[in-house]
């Protein structure tokens, strides 16, 4: 009987994954394909903010602006520097995480609330910041264009596929990645620090620059996120990263639980899903425009609130607790 | 090749029950068309319901939906009602994106109307791959210029004049009227940026001071600054807004409170110099009395006009509650433009022939605009004028001097030109019979 390691498992697992959306993708209809790359870019932003929060115990209210600076770091490699998209979205990632390590130098100092407002500020201030560069384009951005798909893939292959295909592959990779990373040495390390900062540091860590790691590897996430996020708007522009895309990250990732990567693809489903609940829940019982507007923000909220109330570390201790009690 | 037999008769069998159907089937370009049966015809518009935007332009859907209601009443477009799908975007272009693809593939409408914004629309425009599913893109509302790009976006035809004809337009009417004073340009740092600053430097006209802010960071605080440092000029400086409405009337609640209102000679740009907008923000009604505007359609205060008073009339009974301001008459202009297209395209409507008609037929449609349409086989932009006029205290906007001066332009070097326009009048009971 062949012997599997944990991280050969991983890998298993993921190709299976990768498979599975590669089969259904070719059976879904193209506004499904559309929804479903939105699902795997924000499962990835929610990704980026678990191994901040959840991992290292840092939190941020910022990742809006670090999505921002990895889509227009791709944008302009694209544009600017003529490179391939695949490279822009690796430039993506890396911009954004150099850009976090950065920042996370500058912040490794502080932490809780303290951290909270400054990458608030970040949010609030960087999209705006955006129009004094006329090499950002203003408030009008700039184009971010993966061209058509390749034609050897036939006629029929829609554009919608072709995102369904860049992203999942791309947020396949990214999660491996993280995935392998987290149950390595460093991912024990950020959990120490996180559940108690004064005994790893007795421990020998250095606790202030596994936080910057941490830091950086969750902004270079967020980058790449943001670089797909654009891909799929099919350009980037300061408006495009609210403060509000932000707190949605957060609620993604509440509601799937923080302290695990594993439900990762429910929180992007329920960001991508709850509009669309709302628009059918009104298409049936008939309410008026203003409605449509505002049940999404509703739901989310109470959604939030359940989950806080009800499964405060994600669906899948619920779904274990339950099992023990049964 | 097929080698069973059983399966080479059912597919012969299969082939000639196919092509009979494509033979018996009447109409079977039309079944191809999304968004249409004989007895409805489907648009969608992705626009601001809700947040800051949906402030000023929250009215557009609801004016135009009314404005088809009142077709749907009068027996349609050749038989076929109207059916406006609205989907809410918040001003944002992510959302304008996932709202526009979400019209075109889960809603299956055959045409968009009205889509509000540049940066939300550019990006709409190509994430719903509009270009190569060729979906019509009418009547957008915006006046940046890059729409009227063809190769980029084939299907779309914009309506508003833009803004650098906007621009050069006041260049020429500042250096008529108020020659010698000093002029201040306070305009919004995004497309009206790349578009209207262009237009002023192509109006050749002198800026005293020039100040550029992005959108969302104009504060109170900023706009006192900014105006404590423009009264130092000698004279009665030319105060230019071009901005939003909000940001206009922040600065004129700042110039009240520091007693500046008639320091300066004030004219606001046609995006932000609704009237009824302002006092609704709280500017007072003496602030607004004398502000020169420019505009291109009629006052929708002056109901002595043929188009203002049909469109108040539908407003009142399909809209009730809404006021009627120059945004309902804008959003129903537009749904009278609409139902012209779909008219001119006759009763065997495709999407290809949408697009043909309004190239075709485009310029002569009738609205309540004073400026000419500009649609033809080469050009997707709509109006290409304005007119100066000067607000009252009671938010009327007459014209400068009391002569009303219709002038056209083009958004690059081209010279402005008085224009000979004369308005098609209303169709009957407002309802169009063109073909």
């Amino acid at each position: 009987m062949l012997k599997l390691t944990p991280s050969k498992k991983r890998t298993i697992f993921f190709i299976a994954i990768g498979w599975a959306l590669l089969l259904i993708g070719d059976r879904i209809g193209e506004l499904r394909q559309y929804q479903g790359s939105f699902v795997a870019m924000y499962a990835l932003a929610i990704a980026s903010i678990i191994l901040l929060t959840g991992y290292s115990g840092q939190l941020s209210l910022g990742h809006s602006a670090l999505m921002a600076v990895g889509a227009y770091a791709g944008a302009l490699s694209i544009n600017n520097l003529h490179l391939h998209p695949a490279i822009a979205l690796v430039i993506a990632t890396f911009v954004a995480g150099l850009f976090g390590l950065l920042l996370g130098f500058g912040v490794a100092r502080l932490s809780g609330p303290y951290l909270a407002g400054t990458t608030l500020a970040l949010a609030v201030s960087l999209p705006t910041l955006a129009n004094q560069f006329p090499i950002l384009g203003g408030e009008q951005g700039v184009v971010f264009d993966v061209g058509l798909p390749p034609a050897r893939f036939g006629e029929n292959f829609s554009q919608y596929k072709w995102f369904f295909w860049i992203s999942t592959l791309a947020v396949l990779i990214m999660l491996w990645l993280i995935s392998n990373f987290v149950s390595s040495r460093y991912g024990r390390t950020f959990r120490a620090i996180r559940d108690n900062e004064t005994a790893a540091a007795l421990a020998g860590l250095n606790t202030g620059r596994l936080k910057v790691l941490a830091f950086a590897i969750s902004s270079g996430m967020a980058g790449l996120a943001g670089g797909l996020l654009v891909m799929l708007i099919s350009g980037v522009s300061p408006s495009a990263f609210p403060l509000s895309l932000s707190f949605s990250l957060l609620t993604g990732a509440v509601v799937t639980g923080v302290y695990s990567l594993r439900g990762v693809m429910l929180g992007g489903l329920v960001l991508v899903a709850i509009p669309e609940i709302a628009d059918s829940l009104v298409t049936r019982i008939g309410g008026s425009e203003g409605f449509t507007a505002t049940l999404p923000g509703f739901l989310v909220s109470a959604l939030l609130i359940l989950a806080v109330l009800f499964a405060p570390n994600g669906p899948g201790t619920l779904l274990h607790t339950f099992k023990k009690h049964h | 090749m097929i080698r069973n037999t059983r399966m080479k008769r059912f597919s012969i069998v299969s082939s000639v029950v196919a092509l009979g159907a494509m033979v018996l089937t009447t109409v079977p370009a039309q079944a191809a068309e999304p968004g249409l049966t004989s007895k409805e015809i489907k648009l969608g518009i992705s626009t601001p319901l809700t947040g800051t935007a949906a402030l000023s332009y929250g009215k557009i859907p609801g004016a135009m939906k009314a404005y088809f209601d009142f077709i749907n009443a009068n027996g349609g477009v050749y038989g076929r009602k109207i059916k406006l799908v609205v989907r809410d975007d918040k001003y944002l272009p992510t959302l304008a994106a996932t709202q526009t693809t979400n019209l075109v593939l889960k809603d299956g409408v055959f045409a968009l109307v009205a889509a509000l914004g540049t940066a939300t629309h550019s990006k709409a425009y190509a994430a719903a791959s509009l270009a190569t599913k060729k979906v019509p893109d009418l009547f957008v509302n915006t006046g940046f210029s890059g729409f009227g790009n063809r190769t980029k976006y084939p299907t779309t035809f914009t309506v508003l004049p833009s803004y650098a004809m906007e621009a050069k337009i006041i260049s020429k009417f500042v250096k008529d009227k108020f020659p010698g004073q000093a002029v201040a340009l306070v305009a919004q740092d995004d497309e009206f940026g790349v578009d209207g600053v262009n237009g002023f430097a192509a109006g050749a006209l002198t800026l005293t001071s020039k100040t550029l802010y992005p959108q969302s960071s104009m504060t109170d605080a900023r706009a006192k600054a900014l105006l404590t440092g423009l009264s130092a000029i000698p004279g009665k400086p030319v105060v230019i807004l071009f901005g939003t409405t909000d940001v206009t009337a922040l600065i004129f609640k700042a110039a009240e409170s520091l007693n500046l209102v008639s320091k300066f000679t004030w004219i606001a740009g046609s995006v932000g110099g609704d009237s009824n907008t302002l006092l609704a923000l709280g500017v007072k009604a003496t602030t607004i009395d004398g502000v020169v505007a420019a505009s291109f359609f009629p006052d929708a205060k002056d109901t002595t006009d043929e188009y203002v008073k049909a469109f108040s009339k539908i407003n009142a009974k399909y809209n009730p509650g809404v006021s009627f301001d120059n945004v309902v008459l804008q959003g129903m202009n537009s749904a009278l433009l609409t139902v012209q297209a779909l008219r001119a395209a006759g009763k065997n409507l495709t999407r290809a022939g949408l697009i043909k008609a309004i190239e075709s037929k485009g310029s002569k449609f009738a609205s309540a605009a004073l400026v000419p349409l500009n649609y033809s086989a080469t050009s997707h932009i709509g109006y290409n004028g304005y007119w100066m006029g000067q607000l009252n205290a009671k938010g009327e906007l007459k014209p400068f001097g009391g002569m009303l001066s219709v002038v056209t332009t083009d958004s690059t070097t081209g010279p402005i030109t008085p224009s000979t326009f004369k308005r098609p009048s209303l169709p009957k009971n407002g309802i169009p019979t063109n073909s």
